[in-house]
């Protein structure tokens, strides 16, 4: 298994494992921004889409443990390689300029992931890890977004995942050396509608709930 | 002495394969013990290095860049010749062999040359395995242009870069060889002595540039291919740091010189703008295919070009030359160029230009046709100037850019002195007095891979060497020299910077040994070199000290050598009563002002030997003997 | 049109590798618009020499682009504000009479300073010398023309094979990393037929040089495609992930 961890070990292997959990976490938002688009439904039927999430079981507990297992992957080699790219410039520019290449996204990438990390566990605290017995999901949301507070986190907290996948998409891709003078212009595109997708169609549902009360 | 270029007998197209099976072989299990020093890393060195390395002898490869990849070989544009005939039009070995004998103007080697095109064929495949990118047809199959007056098309290229891919290329074989740990690599490493020990090159003295240390390297052989020496003009289409310091260390060491008065002179560059000007820029000759040249006919008109009506304007090499127009060749074009403006007729603010005019070409063949020939062309030249050449008519003016001189070397690419090697642009052997484009990286490569690696064996396996280490005192007689004269630079104290010097060591010699001579401008020039030599040793300026980075000096002792060595280009100049290619002497010329050799007397090659600082240097001729061309007078009437 | 112009250079000075280095400030003054970047540099130096100050150190040779031994960061820019231009080939109409311009060497771990602006770039070749190159001895190549190479495919690798080598790309990156030096070689020579044979090794082998050398990680900014005075393009990047990816998890090579 050498080869394995030899290659996974290298700049270009770590960007890899970058990728591919990456490309996981855009395939989770996918299918998380899916299950949340059914509160447009009206309360019931959001309810019992999350029963019926919830009655899959074991299935849940398997996925949040693969999710679990991408995000340890990620944070931990997002952290080294912000460390090593830190350390490969010792003596900073004093003048420092874009030439054209970088973008908010590209250029926020680490401090963007730290930021949807803490958020990422606020998120679990607050409607993941509490006590569901007498309540349904639907009224911790509504008590929840009831707090303009707990609106804007929410807001700040999508707006900042759009930034992180507007570069993190594509750049998938590229580290996947998915490139082709053909289907790259589509990519790059498809970045910004799918980050963008996820900003609204995230972004817009505290709001809504919160105009339900 | 007698020079013996060492030309094996036998049928012309038979002498090198002869030659080589003559040669005595060095045993593969010997060849490892056999130090070889290569210094360069251009064409010529780098694949010297690579090819020795490769057949188990043990290189140390040295060069004046950060990195062997940057030698100024890297710069040529064009392309490379080679005899493949894959277009099917006529061309051959033969063919390749007269062209350049003859547009060396018949002061070349027949022997050489023709082994020159012998192995040109080689080149192309063997730069086509190393991964090299040259241009191709739809088919896949390999591209050619023609080039240079050719009238075959047997130029090989990558886009504008040729020169580059190819030096990348024995950059990477190379390479190969340093992971290999056959080849030991010194960058940033400046020659500054050879060391002769009974009569054989046995190592070199080199200057660390980065700590200013002075390095003894002790070798079987030594090989220079440290390329030319144009920059002795100050401006010139070199890199900055060309020099002509390692040659000119050997010819003070007993290697002779030969013909350093042949300089080529390459008409269409971007004009001089300023005194601060550091190097010139070539625009490829190809230009001229849809250019017209012109000046505006009364001396001093400084109308903008557009305002200078047809009747105005004087087309002097389409009226001078009828059949030809404006492609006469390289000397004739910069002469007449120079003409021109010496009568006044010089455009632009510094009146040394020419104008280069599209707007006929344009008018003919529509902007896009123009645009797809020589877009990259008109590109480059606005970034430069500023200035649209669609719109404008483009400046241009004569530039040193290369030289055919070089040290006297044998047909084993040997000097006069054993085991001094000499190949590219440093050794004289074959262009003779003009080189014709996309000959260079040519002989470069051919020197490189297929010449040395045969001939280097012969010298070996043919000579008793003495074991000899760098303690041997002739060692410690170079570096005392060396550090000596680095000392003198560096307390000279005196007011004006070297560059200032160099500059006008360089305008000395454009006027009085440039584009065409004549004997009372070069006796001028001889004296006003010395004085300018004397003056260098009063009132130089080279500050910093010895032991640490400091370009200052690196320049001041090029600079040194090159005020040296101005004064035998100018002695040969003066010596060789003819002219013949880059040499052109006002007093030998045709009716119709064209150059006018003298096979009679002056069918040699001239080489010199250096007798002394205070003496002048001794000739040697070196008869050349045609045996299978006949000697024609050109003429592009 | 040509004018003069008078300018303020703030210059790294450092006179060697472990030595603290800081800005010194510089007046150059009649600079003539048509002056390259480095001639305008000489004019300063000879003005140095002559108040018997120390002139600035600064690589340079050809002077036309293409031997990539020049290159300095100006006002935060690798070889200037000119896109597709290295810093010899900058000319000082593109600045303007007043301008302050700030120069600084190229900045990476794996590029020390030698002194002021020079840097030691010998990083590149090792990455090279891990790999790049066609296992090929002098003498045994068959005809040139015995393996066609689709004209598409001869000028994507020419693309590649345009690199000079300058750094810039390095200097450029936010992580100092040479992927795109590293991918134009693996690039030129994976797409070659010639270069196939060695191409899991190459790849292999110039990644974990690269890494060796401390040289950042790629994060996909495309800094060094924007900077890179021969244009390279960071698909040649994308290839080099494809390669190494191949080489890694596919290939027979350990």
């Amino acid at each position: 298994m050498n080869w394995l961890t030899n290659t996974i070990g290298a700049s270009v292997g770590k960007k890899l494992m970058m990728a591919i959990t990456g490309l996981g976490f855009c395939c989770f938002l996918t299918i998380h921004l899916a299950g949340n688009l059914t509160i447009y439904g009206g309360k019931d039927f959001f309810n019992s889409y999350v029963d019926h999430l919830h009655s899959l079981g074991p299935l849940v507990t398997l996925a949040e443990l693969g999710l679990l297992f991408f995000a340890t992957l990620h944070i931990l080699t997002g952290t080294l390689l912000f460390y090593q790219n830190f350390k490969a410039r010792p003596i900073r520019y004093s003048v420092n300029k874009r030439a054209g290449g970088r973008t908010l996204g590209s250029a926020t990438m680490p401090y963007t992931g730290f930021i949807l990390l803490l958020f990422v566990i606020f998120h679990l605290l607050n409607l993941h890890f509490v006590d569901k017995t007498n309540t349904t999901t639907f009224q911790l949301l509504s008590s929840s977004f009831a707090n303009p507070v707990y609106i804007f986190i929410y807001t700040f907290a999508v707006i900042i995942a759009a930034i992180h996948v507007s570069h993190g998409l594509w750049s998938a891709f590229q580290t996947l050396g998915v490139d082709h003078p053909k289907y790259t212009p589509f990519i790059r595109g498809l970045s910004i509608v799918f980050s963008v997708a996820i900003g609204i169609g995230f972004g817009f549902i505290p709001i809504y709930i919160s105009l339900l009360i | 002495m007698q020079l013996d270029a060492k030309i094996p007998s036998g049928p012309l197209a038979e002498k090198w394969d002869k030659h080589r099976f003559e040669l005595k072989l060095v045993n593969p299990a010997n060849k490892r013990k056999y130090n070889i020093i290569v210094v360069g890393t251009g064409l010529a060195g780098g694949s010297a290095a690579a090819s020795l390395a490769e057949l188990g002898y043990y290189v140390k490869n040295f060069c004046i860049q950060d990195s062997p990849r940057r030698a100024h070989s890297i710069a040529a544009q064009g392309g490379i010749n080679a005899a493949k005939n894959y277009q099917n039009d006529g061309d051959s070995i033969w063919r390749l062999f007269y062209d350049t004998i003859k547009g060396g103007d018949f002061r070349a080697r027949e022997a050489n040359v023709y082994r020159l095109a012998q192995v040109s064929n080689n080149i192309i495949d063997h730069c086509v395995a190393q991964g090299i990118p040259f241009a191709r047809e739809y088919g896949g199959l390999l591209a050619n242009r023609s080039f240079g007056g050719a009238q075959v098309s047997r130029t090989f290229y990558a886009r504008g870069q040729t020169g580059q891919q190819l030096l990348l290329g024995a950059y990477s074989s190379l390479m190969r060889q340093v992971a290999a740990g056959q080849v030991t690599m010194f960058p940033r490493r400046e020659m500054l002595d050879i060391v002769v020990i009974n009569g054989q090159a046995r190592g070199i003295v080199v200057r660390n540039l980065i700590t200013g240390e002075i390095e003894s390297h002790a070798a079987d052989a030594v090989v220079l291919c440290t390329g030319g020496y144009a920059n002795v003009f100050y401006l010139s289409t070199n890199a900055m740091a060309s020099n002509v310091s390692a040659t000119f260390r050997a010819y003070k060491k007993g290697a002779f010189f030969a013909n350093p008065c042949y300089t080529q002179i390459h008409p269409t560059c971007i004009p001089v703008h300023g005194t601060y000007q550091s190097k010139l820029t070539l625009m490829s000759e190809s230009l001229r295919n849809d250019g017209r040249v012109w000046v505006p006919k009364i001396p001093g008109d400084k109308r903008p070009p557009n305002q200078i009506p047809e009747s105005e304007r004087d087309y002097y090499l389409e009226e001078k030359y009828p059949s030809f127009g404006n492609l006469v060749p390289r000397d004739v074009a910069s002469r007449n160029a120079k003409a021109q403006c010496d009568m006044g007729k010089g455009v632009e603010e510094t009146g040394f230009a020419v104008y280069l005019d599209f707007a006929d070409a344009i008018k003919r063949d529509g902007k896009e046709v123009i645009e797809q020939k020589y877009g990259n062309l008109f590109q480059m030249y606005e970034k430069i100037t500023a200035s649209n050449p669609y719109e404008e008519p483009m400046v241009i003016f004569p530039a040193s850019h290369y030289v055919m001189g070089g040290l006297w070397v044998d047909y084993n690419l040997m000097s006069n002195l054993d085991g001094l090697f000499v190949m590219g642009e440093a050794n004289f052997s074959d262009h003779g007095a003009n080189r014709l484009g996309a000959s260079a990286l040519m002989q470069g490569l051919a020197d490189g891979y297929f010449v040395i690696p045969y001939t280097i064996g012969g010298y070996l396996a043919g000579t008793d060497r003495p074991e000899i280490t760098t303690d041997h005192p002739a060692f410690k007689e170079a570096t005392h020299y060396v550090t000596e004269r680095t000392r003198k630079l560096l307390s000279i104290n005196g007011k004006r910077t070297v560059d200032d010097i160099h500059r006008q060591l360089g305008q000395i010699l454009w006027e009085y040994c440039g584009m065409s001579r004549n004997d009372e401008g070069l006796l001028k020039a001889r004296k006003l070199i010395q004085e300018l030599r004397e003056e260098f040793w009063k009132n130089a300026m080279v500050p910093g000290s010895s032991e640490d980075f400091n370009q200052s000096l690196e320049r001041a002792g090029r600079v040194a050598d090159f005020l040296e060595f101005a004064e035998l280009l100018v002695i040969d100049a003066f010596e060789r009563k003819e002219s013949c290619g880059g040499h052109f002497n006002e007093a030998y010329q045709t009716e119709e002002h064209e150059a006018r050799r003298d096979d009679e007397n002056f069918c040699h090659v001239a080489a010199w030997e250096y007798k002394g600082d205070d003496k002048d240097p001794e000739l040697y001729k070196e008869s050349l003997v045609f045996e299978n061309v006949t000697l024609t007078q050109r003429s592009y009437k | 049109m040509t004018k003069n112009i008078n300018i303020t250079l703030k210059v790294w000075r450092q006179k060697g590798p472990n030595v603290k280095g800081g800005f010194e400030t510089y007046h150059a003054t009649n600079i003539s618009t048509d002056m390259s970047f480095l001639e305008m540099v000489d004019v300063v130096n000879e003005q140095l020499t002559l108040d018997g100050k120390d002139p600035i150190a600064f690589d340079h040779d050809c002077r036309e682009g293409i031997c990539g031994m020049c290159g300095a960061v100006i006002n935060g820019r690798s070889h200037g504000p000119e896109k597709g231009t290295t810093l010899c080939q900058l000319h000082m109409r593109h600045f303007s009479n007043g301008d302050t311009i700030v120069i600084e060497p190229w900045r990476a771990k794996a590029f020390p300073i030698v002194k002021d602006l020079v840097v030691d770039r010998s990083a590149f070749d090792q990455i090279i010398l891990a790999g790049g190159y066609i296992s090929v001895n002098t003498g045994g190549a068959p005809d040139a023309n015995s393996i066609p190479i689709a004209q598409e495919i001869a000028e994507l690798a020419m693309d590649a094979a345009a690199c000079i080598g300058c750094g810039a790309c390095v200097a450029a990156c936010p992580n100092a990393s040479a992927m795109l030096f590293t991918g134009a070689k693996i690039s030129q020579l994976a797409l070659l037929p010639q270069g196939k044979p060695e191409a899991a090794n190459r790849a292999l082998a110039m990644v974990n040089k690269m890494d060796e050398l401390c040289f950042g990680n790629c994060s996909n900014e495309r800094e060094c495609e924007a900077e890179c005075p021969k244009e390279i393009s960071i698909s040649n990047i994308a290839r080099l992930n494809r390669e190494f990816v191949k080489a890694g998890l596919v290939s027979v090579v350990k």
